[in-house]
């Protein structure tokens, strides 16, 4: 069984990896897409090995399912199409400003990594739903309560755009 | 190979091949239901009462030349017929057919299906992008705007039975209720019921929600430009994702296999087929709504009833845990 979730493990990251980079290579931005959507199936694959099946599904159905199907949408109705001006490559200065928070982040990680291995590797525990919900609404409140602040901050920000430009019509 | 990958491939071939069946079977139904609605016979020269008039529609299917138009994205195009079926395979496994006939027994079953359910939506706006059609991009869009609508009251009302079961095993919610049907949990989430079976439709694209495809004016919506099994494939998924539909709503609401005298087997294949038959009924019953109607329907009817049933049962459920407690 260790050998099959070894296999797991390499067949989620390449899916992972694949994904992203088609999501930020691709000059259709439905391609992009795509690539986005695999790579959030990768990160499911990679919650299901973690024993966290709840977690994974939850990824599948709100990321999959709902958000990038919103952003599919939103792309439908900008009607971008493959030769248009978000199409052109982007300015040096973007660039190399990009490459720079890549090599910051990827070079913390991987040095965090390097430095102070895993000790152990050991199957991770299920934890039930129950414990979960307990969890969020006892110890983790203030957390949990945060999140919610943070999507309110989102839906105050859409209206307030949508409203700004009727005005301005 | 262990033992449980065996078990899940043996599972994979028979669901795969019922719900070939199935679609056979349901191609006939419909035809016939079809036919007898408006007072003629339907297919009737191919066997006994034209019950091989699918098998010769699927070689027929199956013998054409597969076409892509010219300027479609080719990997997206044929991406979406496998997309849509794909997911299919695995939301026929956490249903309980009869006692101990679970495919996959996980806790999270109901879940599942609801997560996988969701790439059928994907799929459809792949087909209806990629074909570089306007109808087919229209068909996409009016996807979108009404399956991510009606998927709200769907989980809305199904969570409503989950708090009552306590459980999202699809099997534990079975075996809650009793063999009568006054136990079944249609007595007591009846609004629920309906909800369910509303926004269920709405999620299948099934009349009078077929907006996305809308032959009268969008010719046939997002899968127009598909030729042959490219077609067949949106086709299967449909019938496939009426099923599990409907199985669904025998196991949260019908009482699943439970059921007086008869096996448990054939009690779930009646309530199920009787489901269907009822969805293939409406369809050629109700004639097609409007899109603002379908929107409306569902944002100033079924969410706030689907709100109000939720607040209600987590409200009596509370209060039972209470007074049985003590």
């Amino acid at each position: 069984m260790e050998q099959l979730a070894q296999i797991a493990f390499g067949v989620y990251t390449l899916i992972i990896l694949c994904g992203s980079v088609l999501a930020v290579s691709a000059k259709s931005l439905v391609r992009a897409m795509v690539g986005l959507i695999a790579t959030l199936l990768g990160v499911a694959g990679m919650y299901m090995l973690l024993n966290s099946t709840f977690l994974a599904l939850m990824q599948i159905l709100i990321y999959v399912g709902a958000v990038s199907v919103l952003i599919f949408f939103a792309i439908m109705l900008t009607r971008a199409d493959a030769g248009g001006e978000e199409a052109a490559s982007a300015p040096l200065r973007q660039n190399v400003l990009a490459l720079l928070a890549v090599t910051v982040v990827g070079g913390v990680l991987s040095w965090l990594i390097l430095t102070r291995p895993v000790v152990s590797s050991g199957v991770p525990v299920e934890v039930s739903i129950e414990k979960l919900g307990l969890g969020l609404l006892g110890p983790y409140g203030l957390a949990f309560e945060l999140i919610s602040v943070v999507l309110l901050v989102s839906m105050a920000g859409a209206v307030l755009l949508a409203w700004e430009r009727r005005i301005g019509k | 190979m262990p033992a449980e990958l065996i078990h899940i491939l043996i599972d994979l071939v028979a669901v795969a091949a019922s719900v070939g069946l199935i679609a056979l079977v349901m191609v006939w139904v419909e035809r016939k239901v079809a036919g007898h609605v408006q007072r003629r016979p339907g297919p009737y020269e191919v066997g006994p009462n034209g019950l091989l008039q699918p098998l010769c529609d699927a070689l027929k299917l199956i013998g054409k030349q597969l076409f892509m138009p010219d300027h479609a994205d080719p990997i997206l195009y044929w991406l979406a017929p496998v997309l849509v079926f794909l997911p299919v395979l695995l939301l026929y496994m956490p249903l309980p057919v009869g006692e101990g006939l679970v495919p996959l027994d996980i806790n999270l079953g109901l879940l599942l299906i609801l997560a996988f359910a969701g790439l059928t939506v994907l799929a459809l706006l792949l087909a209806g992008w990629a074909s570089n059609n306007k109808y087919g991009l229209l068909g996409a869009a009016r996807a979108v705007a009404q399956s991510v609508a009606y998927e709200i009251p769907l989980l809305l009302s199904v969570l409503a039975v989950a708090f009552v079961a306590g459980s999202l095993n699809l099997d534990t919610v079975v075996k809650e209720q009793g063999t009568w049907p006054w136990n079944w949990n249609i007595m007591t989430q009846p609004l629920a019921f309906l909800i369910y079976m509303v926004s269920a439709l709405g999620e299948t694209n099934r009349a009078p929600f077929d907006l996305p495809e809308g032959e009268s004016e969008l010719t046939a919506g997002f899968h127009v430009e598909y030729s042959g099994m490219g077609f067949g494939m949106f086709f299967l998924a449909e019938y496939a994702n009426m099923v599990v539909v409907c199985s669904v709503a025998t196991a949260l609401f019908l009482g699943g296999w439970q059921g007086p005298v008869l096996p448990g087997p054939v009690w779930f294949l009646l309530k199920v087929s009787l489901l269907m038959l009822f969805m293939v009924l409406i369809r050629w019953t109700y004639p097609r709504v409007r899109f603002d109607q379908l929107l409306n329907i569902n944002w100033k009817w079924l969410m706030p009833l689907a709100v109000a049933n939720l607040l209600l049962t987590a409200f009596f459920v509370k209060l039972a845990q209470y007074t049985f407690v003590k």
